[in-house]
């Protein structure tokens, strides 16, 4: 086929967009399945064959925010009649809610929510602005060994978290940060520079230099063209850079196991924990899913037109 | 300025760090995520009320459990003031200065006399000293079907094929028969469930229970004698066994745990389930449990040669010696080992480690699976408890795992290489 | 250095405010110094390690031990294995990732309505903790409950306990993790092709796949490398995913036997040691990548 004829192109768009709708449902159908199972009765999420329609419910967030125990026998009517809705329906899946004294006791979820939120919004700020300073003096300033230096800063992204974990583990404690915030987004920072700075180089290195020597014609010195000219260019860059080092430092379950407990450990090792009654509930695993999907998933799409112009960047500049 | 900053906040993190660990008004006690860790919280809020004194138990999935709880001891961290560990941790507990020793403690408080003897030599012992309260007693035992055990035409077809009644099996040869009887994959339903998972030690309790009862032993736990044990003739006709019952399995049975072990019950998969008892509540009640009328308990049945043992479950308490609160614990202990808390530990769910608790008909009488619990209980067999047992569990892991799931070699090859590879280890640390 | 003088403008920028050595030094050395301190330090003291037969659980005295630990690794079977299944998985999932990236990319590489919104979407994938993403597709690829069983159509089919099925089942999930990540990079890439060059091409008749391996293939080149060694990178040190998905030997890869050997049996000395080899093999491998990626970069 030598000659693309128009229509022949209009075909194979039909045929590509076709495509793309078959693999984004593909794609999609799992985290579907997740969210749907958020909202099932508990018998729903292993049903066979697999439930599609139910009458959705709360209940697997009650449980996911409650401290339960399992019940020990029927319930006293008076005691159930008497508790509010979302009692009644942690007694119908035949468990109860601790307390202590009369307060209900909450389980770790929110908790371990703010503890993420505190660390990824703090790593990914720093990640993102050394990322960004950093890539800026490697693509403008010539340096001896640069090839050198910016391997190593791309090797330390190499390491197994395992690799570092234990002399880590024992650093910290010398420094009393085990279980500390900052212990944690000092680590994240160190693992997403390596990526900050290699993607904001490749932004830094589409800037033309003629912007900034213009500027410094005009009288602006380095830093004041840097901060005027290069950074607001570089806009799209530090928005894409910012959603996978976010992405990265929401998400990571190694350290966060193994350095963090009860003080400042994330949500990620602690969704799966959720094990319940001596068997697994889908559906309480599922609402710390995706409640927890929520805020990243916001975040990447409120930067998507900077991840998507991101994405064409290249495209305008040549 | 802007170091100046950076200063105050280092301070600020160094002083919210010193004043959480300072404060004497919260304990925190470190268990894995089940049940009885909730039972325990339900517990432990009545000593708060009392005392004025929080306690809280942190929890972490079993497959993490052990690597969370060594990491903090290795880097000597406070966070918990105490751990309910695993009776295999005693060695590595107490001669690595994580446990603090309870030997005076027993003593001045008479545990002994207090706690089963049984659960104190499991829970409590190493190397002549005591550093664990014997805290959770468990066993693994079985459960099943009894709608289809009891189902005429079932049992008539039974007894057609094997020339015995169907009934909850006394022997390993009989649970095999049952398991292959009931293994019917067409109609989704199966013979039996027992563990595979290799991450830590739930195939290897589920092999321990063939292996036990078979007569068989994991070594000479005085003299450090493997070979000709390990793979004794029991042993390899235990291995064998285990692997024809994961015949039986429901389909991706290769990583099962007790959660899956429960939920074939739950879901009608199959009609045995290997599970600890600590796990069978779930099945007792109806909200989680649909089949829970219709299911009934059994002790680990005997080995060809009439022995019959159990694998041991179960944990003791033990204080943390980095921990800024060892009085407070040890205060807390002596509230513990209280008869009445006992008693009240076992109502609310805990299977209490208390001589006379245990010995009680209403123990006994409360569920329909604490009676095989109670019996369970003086057939028990452990693991190794010595420094090294992680490696131990790791080497018959991968010598035993590939046979029973992946069909590789003979039970007597894995078991040779088993033997092999512990004597080598041994012989490094010197035993 | 030498190469600053030789920058425009040098002089005049100097002589008002912060010089662009000062900017350099400034921009770069906190970043070096943080990523020596928090990375390179705790390498140094696990070199330390290797060549002891440390072990951080007991009080033990610690000796040194030369290169047993290196000697004793490099001759254990188990280990070439782990290496072995290792590099399969990686082959498997990064290159299913290229060829499910690359390809989406390609599809998307046009005008279609939502393309912004359908791209963002493919994204959720990996936007989840991987520890979640096995747990579900666990459950996802059970044979009594799973959907993809059912809506495939196979029956009881075995996915994770079947040794020879193990590896594939949990690398699709990592393709369905991360395909969308080389995707997206793909994406910069394509679009970054200037259009005047496929409408040359046009004018000279050449075929699709002429223009395919001649003008889109050698542009989107860089870009490509990029995302490819970083998955090459993060699917060599995959541990979440088959830790939980599978228990399989067939799916025990380099970093679980050094979670196994450093965090479940103490062995730290040893464990560092391994861990030294794992880094070693790994950058070998990226080594080799920026070398072809700088070649590319410079035709």
């Amino acid at each position: 086929m030598a000659v693309v004829t128009s229509s022949g192109r209009r075909v194979t768009n039909r045929i590509a967009i076709a495509a793309i709708l078959v693999i984004t449902i593909i794609f999609l159908a799992p985290i579907y399945w997740i969210a749907s199972t958020a909202f099932k009765p508990r018998q729903l999420a292993t049903s066979v064959p697999p439930t599609v329609l139910f009458q959705p419910e709360v209940t697997p967030f009650v449980k996911l925010f409650t401290k339960r125990v399992q019940l020990r026998g029927p319930v006293d009517p008076e005691v159930y009649d008497a508790a509010p809705w979302w009692e009644q329906a942690i007694y119908d899946g035949g468990e109860r809610v601790l307390r202590v004294g009369d307060s209900v006791q909450l389980s770790a979820y929110p908790n371990r929510f703010m503890n993420s939120l505190i660390v990824a919004i703090t790593s990914t700020f720093l990640a993102v602005a050394m990322g960004t300073l950093t890539a800026y003096g490697f693509s403008r300033f010539k340096m001896k060994g640069e090839d050198d230096l910016l391997f190593f800063i791309l090797s330390t992204r190499m390491l197994p978290p395992v690799v570092v974990a234990i002399p880590m583990f024992l650093m910290y404690r010398v420094f009393g940060m085990t279980d500390t915030h900052l212990g944690l987004i000092i680590l994240y920072t160190a693992f997403n520079l390596s990526f900050a700075v290699w993607l904001m180089k490749g932004f830094m290195d589409e800037i033309p230099k003629e912007y900034e020597e213009a500027a410094l014609v005009d009288g602006y010195t380095r830093l004041q063209s840097f901060f005027k000219i290069v950074l607001p260019e570089a806009t799209t860059g530090i928005a894409a850079t910012a959603v996978f080092s976010f992405i990265f430092a929401w998400n990571e379950y190694a350290f966060a196991l193994i350095m963090t407990n009860r003080r400042a450990q994330t949500a990620p090792p602690f969704i799966p924990a959720q094990v319940g009654s001596g068997l697994t509930d889908w559906t309480v695993i599922a609402a710390g899913t995706f409640l927890f999907l929520v805020p990243v998933a916001i975040f990447t799409f409120a930067l998507r037109g900077h991840l998507l112009r991101g994405v064409t960047f290249g495209a305008i500049r040549k | 300025m802007l170091k100046k900053r950076w200063t105050a906040l280092l301070a600020g993190a160094t002083m919210a760090f010193t004043v959480n660990a300072a404060s004497a008004q919260e304990l925190v006690i470190f268990w894995a995520e089940w049940d009885p860790a909730n039972y325990l919280q339900e517990l432990v809020n009545e000593y708060t009320e009392a005392t004025g004194v929080t306690v809280t138990v942190e929890t972490t999935p079993w497959s993490d459990f052990q690597t969370k709880a060594f990491t903090e001891f290795n880097a000597k961290g406070d966070a918990y003031d105490m751990v309910v560990g695993d009776s295999q941790w005693l060695g590595a507990g107490s001669t690595g200065g994580h446990y603090v020793d309870l030997t005076d403690f027993f003593a001045e408080h008479k545990v002994n006399d207090i706690m089963a003897p049984a659960t104190v030599k499991a829970y409590a012992e190493y190397d002549g000293k005591f550093w664990a309260i014997p805290a959770e007693g468990d066993a693994t035992g079985w459960a099943y079907r009894t709608d289809w055990f009891t189902d005429a035409k079932e049992m008539e077809a039974f007894k057609a094929k094997y020339g015995y009644d169907l009934a909850a099996p006394k022997t390993y040869a009989e649970m095999r028969d049952i398991a292959e009887f009931f293994y019917r994959p067409d109609d989704n339903q199966y013979g039996i469930a027992i563990y595979t998972d290799n991450s830590y030690d739930a195939l290897v309790m589920g092999y321990e229970n063939a292996l036990f009862s078979y007569g068989g032993d994991l070594g000479d736990y005085s003299t450090y004698q493997v070979e000709g044990i390990v793979n004794s003739p029991e042993a390899i006709a235990a291995l064998e066994m285990y692997r024809e019952l994961y015949q039986f399995t429901p389909p991706n049975w290769g990583k099962t745990f007790f959660q899956e072990d429960n939920q074939a019950i739950t879901e009608g998969l199959a009609a045995m389930s290997m599970n600890y008892f600590a796990f069978f509540p779930a099945l007792n009640n109806p909200a989680l449990n649909p089949h829970a009328d219709n299911t009934g308990y059994f002790a680990n049945p005997a080995g060809p040669g009439g022995a019959q043992h159990a694998a041991l479950g179960g944990q003791g308490i033990s204080i943390v010696s980095y921990s800024q609160n060892i009085d407070e614990s040890k205060k807390f202990l002596e509230w513990f080992i209280q008869e009445d808390v006992q008693k009240r530990w076992a109502e609310l769910g805990g299977y209490t480690c208390s001589a006379k608790v245990l010995e009680s008909a209403e123990f006994r009488n409360a569920t329909p699976y604490n009676e095989a619990f109670y019996q369970s209980m003086f057939m028990v067999k452990d693991f190794w408890a010595v420094p090294e047992y992680a490696e131990l569990l790791t080497q018959i892991n991968n010598r035993v795992y590939p046979y029973v799931v992946g069909g590789e070699g003979t039970a007597k090859e894995a078991l040779d290489g088993l033997a092999a590879d512990w004597k080598a280890t041994f012989e490094k640390y010197g035993r | 250095m030498a190469g600053l003088a030789r920058l425009e403008g040098d002089t005049r920028a100097a002589a008002r405010g912060w010089s662009d050595l000062t900017i350099r030094n400034v921009f770069i050395l906190p970043t070096i110094a943080f990523l020596i301190i928090f990375n390179i330090f705790p390498l140094i003291y696990s070199l330390g390690y290797s060549f002891t037969d440390f072990r951080a659980s007991v009080n033990d005295p610690v000796n040194f031990v030369g290169l047993q630990n290196y000697r004793e690794l490099l001759n254990d079977p188990n280990i070439w294995r782990n290496f072995t299944v290792t590099a399969q998985y990686v082959i498997v999932s990064v290159g299913g990732q290229v060829i499910v990236g690359f390809g989406l990319a390609l599809l998307l590489n046009r005008k279609i309505p939502f393309k912004g919104l359908i791209t963002t979407l493919l994204l959720l994938p990996m936007m989840m903790s991987m520890a979640v993403v096995g747990l579900f597709w666990k459950l996802l690829y059970d044979p009594s409950w799973g959907i993809i069983n059912y809506g495939l159509g196979l029956g009881s089919f075995d996915w994770l306990s079947n040794p020879d099925m193990a590896l594939y089942a949990v690398a699709i999930t990592d393709i369905w993790m991360w395909a969308p990540f080389v995707m997206l990079l793909s994406l910069a890439g394509l679009s970054a092709v200037p259009s005047h060059l496929y409408e040359a091409a046009a004018i000279d008749r050449a075929g699709t796949w002429y223009t395919f391996t001649r003008i889109t293939l050698p542009l989107v080149a860089p870009i490509l490398i990029i995302a490819i060694i970083f998955r090459t990178m993060e699917a060599f040190k995959s541990f979440d995913l088959p830790f939980i998905m599978s228990g399989q030997p067939t799916t025990e890869m380099i970093s679980i036997r050094l979670y196994k050997m450093a965090f479940q049996e103490w062995q730290t000395g040893r464990s560092s040691a391994l861990a030294y080899i794992v880094l070693i093999v790994v950058l070998a491998i990226t080594n080799i990548y920026v070398k072809y990626l700088n070649k590319v970069k410079e035709r």
